[in-house]
């Protein structure tokens, strides 16, 4: 588990101010929900959290090291050990569900029996170890979703952050994986942060809520 | 790190084939024994015929823009947007013209309307003496050069028809006929479309030499390939290559200022949404239907046929093969060659433009549309003048600088089916790769190149198609006995016979038609060239 401290971070995207001024931090384990309106500047501080954009100004520190500075990135993505749980999941159409899970794990040299145990049993854990060998155009949208989820977490992120995962679906899919989730998060451990524009949703996953507007935290 | 370096390796390999050489061709020009002087272009603006010439190529250019948008914009609307019958038939009866070299559609057309051709065994010599001075001068060329850039219009329009996404339409129609829409809605939508691809049939007919050298029909691009070819004056050659990079020039920033701004990127529009179709009542459903097939036959069938039954003698083909098999041979190595790196180019440049990755990525975008807009025989001329040098042999006396050339000519194709390509796989897909620990050069090969595939192959197979049907760049860098088919065909044609001339054309047709018929295969999704993408995430 890890902490992540953002200190007065502005951006800029296109001529628009999307962050201004932005301090935020999260202990160690600790569940946040961000919650507000469209265009608010949610998404920007989750992939910056990810370091997919650098700050334009302003510090990020993952467990008191700084990992961005002033424009640029001092630690790549590859190597913050976040996890990211994009809103249109982004899953691979061309790997199958364990390959999607694979790729990454490859990527880190991981033995094979290893990775294959791995794989294995986050499967059994978001209960897809049946559909291993499909591909993520044959499943239902609850099903991609828990695809995404192990993805994330079979690297054993330190941070998971996720961006608004389960607005495609139904209020009941929703509840279920809701609980789900926060049943993963006790039994592995990880920081979360977890971006929201459902108020509900927001109380139910955050330990601490957040409302952003016009770029900062209110 | 990676990345930084691999795509500058792919940006100065394209330098050192396409821009070396022009800025070479520039210095020449302008330098006469190691001084700078300017006589050349003195003698170039002080001479009357030169601006004769040039106001010509202006004209034809500019006719064939007009014709090929009017007639590419309603062909485009009509196969795109109406539930004629056999629209997929007519669009690739129509596309024909555009994926053969052009000459050959002036040697099926002289057989047709010269004094001796088909017109004469119909209608008497007389006839045949009107239409043949009627094709052999400017509106010969333009008919011909029409019938072969109206594909491009057509097609260019088709595309943007698709993107239009239906509810746009859907939303005109509750208030508008169809009439009302297509002139408030669909025509607006693509008019940018319309007015890049009459830009870009302006420049291509500027710089085209086979069909108005064939009709005899005096051309600044005519006369540029005379003075190099004939007399062998490479000052004079360079020097009139500079109004062709000029107009080729002005003509792009034109684009760069004024279109590009209202030009939408190509994108399908999402599954399961359908396309919005005109229903022809019967009367227009046949008026249109004789008007299409008609045009069609005239521009596509009719001369293909005629050169088909010209060929048809006992002994054309055999010979045809004898005399230009081994080119034929080396035509279909060269282009797979060609084909290949320029699709690997493509794909590197395109993600440059794609990704912003550096700074330049619009220069880079402009230069490589610059490259494939200027005239082969300029390329050429610019190649030679680099590679012809002692050291070089190794690159002048072998197919490797008739390579370089066609990779820098056609950069742009791979390099536009690669960015639009690009554009439909969401940056999350890339993203979510980092995320996982990939670093860019697995991300890319992992990644990105599947998923972009089917797109990946539509660029191999058309690059392959525009490197078998180059002609001019050819002529002028094809080493000694590594001839293609086109420049075979092309030489054959001042003294073979007709029936051998059209036998070599046909060859050269079919060369083509089979890689065409494979990208048609491969644009309707074969070889799992269709991804989907789990849930609707296009913009």
């Amino acid at each position: 588990m890890s902490s992540i401290r953002f200190q007065s971070v502005h951006k800029i995207l296109g001529d628009r101010q999307v962050l201004q001024d932005l301090s935020l931090e999260v202990g160690p384990g600790e569940r946040v929900a961000i919650l507000g309106p469209s265009g608010c500047g949610k998404t920007t501080l989750l992939r910056l959290a990810a370091g997919l954009i650098a700050p334009d100004q302003g510090r990020i520190e993952i467990n008191g090291i700084p990992v961005a500075e002033d424009g640029r990135n001092l630690i790549e993505p590859e190597d913050r050990q976040v996890g990211m749980v994009f809103q249109d999941l982004a899953l691979w159409p061309h790997l199958t569900v364990s390959g999607n899970l694979a790729f990454g794990l490859k990527v880190k040299g991981t033995p094979k029996q290893e990775r294959l145990s791995r794989i294995h049993e986050m499967l059994q854990l978001v209960h897809m170890e049946s559909r291993a060998h499909a591909r993520p155009a044959q499943l239902s949208g609850g099903e991609q979703q828990r695809v995404a989820l192990a993805r994330a977490l079979v690297l054993q992120p330190k941070i998971l952050v996720m961006d608004e995962p389960l607005s495609s679906l139904d209020e009941d899919l929703r509840a279920e994986l809701r609980s789900e989730i926060l049943k993963w998060h006790r039994e592995i451990g990880f920081t979360l942060l977890y971006v929201t524009h459902d108020r509900g949703e927001a109380s139910t996953m955050g330990q601490r809520i957040l409302t952003m507007k016009n770029g900062s935290i209110q | 790190m990676t990345k930084r370096i691999v795509l500058s390796l792919a940006v100065g390999f394209l330098f050192l084939a396409g821009l070396l050489p022009l800025l070479l061709l520039l210095i020449q020009s302008v330098s006469e024994e190691g001084r700078l002087t300017f006589d050349a272009y003195r003698d170039l603006l002080f001479t009357k015929n030169q601006w004769i010439l040039l106001g010509r190529s202006l004209v034809l250019a500019g006719l064939c823009a007009l014709v090929s948008t009017v007639t590419g914009t309603t062909l485009g609307l009509i196969l795109g947007k109406t539930d004629l019958p056999w629209r997929r038939t007519f669009t690739v009866l129509y596309a024909l013209p555009l994926f053969v070299p052009p000459y050959i559609m002036a040697v099926s057309w002289f057989h047709i309307l010269g004094r001796e051709g088909l017109v004469r065994g119909l209608l008497g010599p007389t006839v045949a003496a009107v239409t043949s001075d009627w094709l052999l001068g400017l509106p010969g060329c333009v008919w011909i050069l029409s019938s072969i850039f109206s594909p491009l219009v057509m097609l260019l329009t088709l595309a943007f028809i698709r993107g239009i996404p239906p509810r746009l339409e859907e939303a005109g129609r509750i208030v508008a006929s169809w009439t009302g829409v297509l002139r408030h809605v669909t025509i607006p939508m693509i008019l940018p479309a319309v007015m890049l691809s009459a830009l870009l049939v302006f420049i291509l007919t500027l710089g085209e030499f086979g069909v108005p050298h064939f009709l005899r029909y005096h051309v600044f691009p005519v006369e540029f390939f005379t003075q190099f070819a004939a007399f062998y004056d490479f000052r004079a050659a360079t020097v009139m290559a500079m109004p062709l990079i000029g107009l080729t020039l002005m003509a792009l920033a034109f684009e760069r200022l004024c279109l590009r701004k209202k030009t939408y990127i190509i994108q399908s529009i999402g599954h399961g949404q359908r396309r919005l179709v005109i229903p022809l009542n019967r009367s227009r459903r046949v008026g249109i239907l004789i008007l299409v097939g008609t045009l069609s036959f005239m521009w596509t069938v009719l001369p293909l046929l005629t050169l088909l039954f010209e060929s048809l003698s006992s002994s054309a083909y055999p010979r045809a093969w004898t005399l230009a098999g081994h080119s034929l041979m080396r035509s279909l190595v060269y282009s797979a060659i060609a084909a290949t790196v320029l699709t690997m180019l493509g794909l590197l440049t395109g993600y440059l433009v794609h990704d912003r990755s550096f700074r330049f990525w619009m220069f880079l975008d402009s230069i490589i549309l610059f490259l494939f807009a200027l005239p082969g025989s300029v390329l050429g001329i610019g190649l030679i003048l680099l590679w012809n040098r002692p050291v070089t042999q190794a690159v002048y006396a072998s197919p490797m600088i008739l390579l370089l050339g066609l990779v820098a000519k056609y950069a742009a194709l791979t390099h536009r089916i690669s960015v639009s390509t690009l554009e439909q796989i969401p940056a999350s897909m890339e993203e979510a790769a980092c995320m996982a620990g990939a670093r860019w050069l697995r991300r890319f090969r992992q990644i990105l190149i599947p998923l972009a595939r089917p797109g990946l192959i539509v660029a191999w197979l058309t690059a392959f198609i525009f490197c078998m049907r180059d002609t001019e760049l050819a002529m002028l860098v094809y080493p000694p006995g590594c001839d293609t088919l086109p420049v075979r065909t092309f030489t054959l044609m001042a003294n073979g016979s007709s029936d051998l001339i059209a036998a070599l054309c046909m060859i050269m047709v079919l060369g083509t038609l089979i890689p065409l018929g494979l990208l048609s295969l491969a644009m309707k999704g074969c070889w799992g060239g269709h991804v989907e993408y789990p849930i609707s995430i296009r913009p």
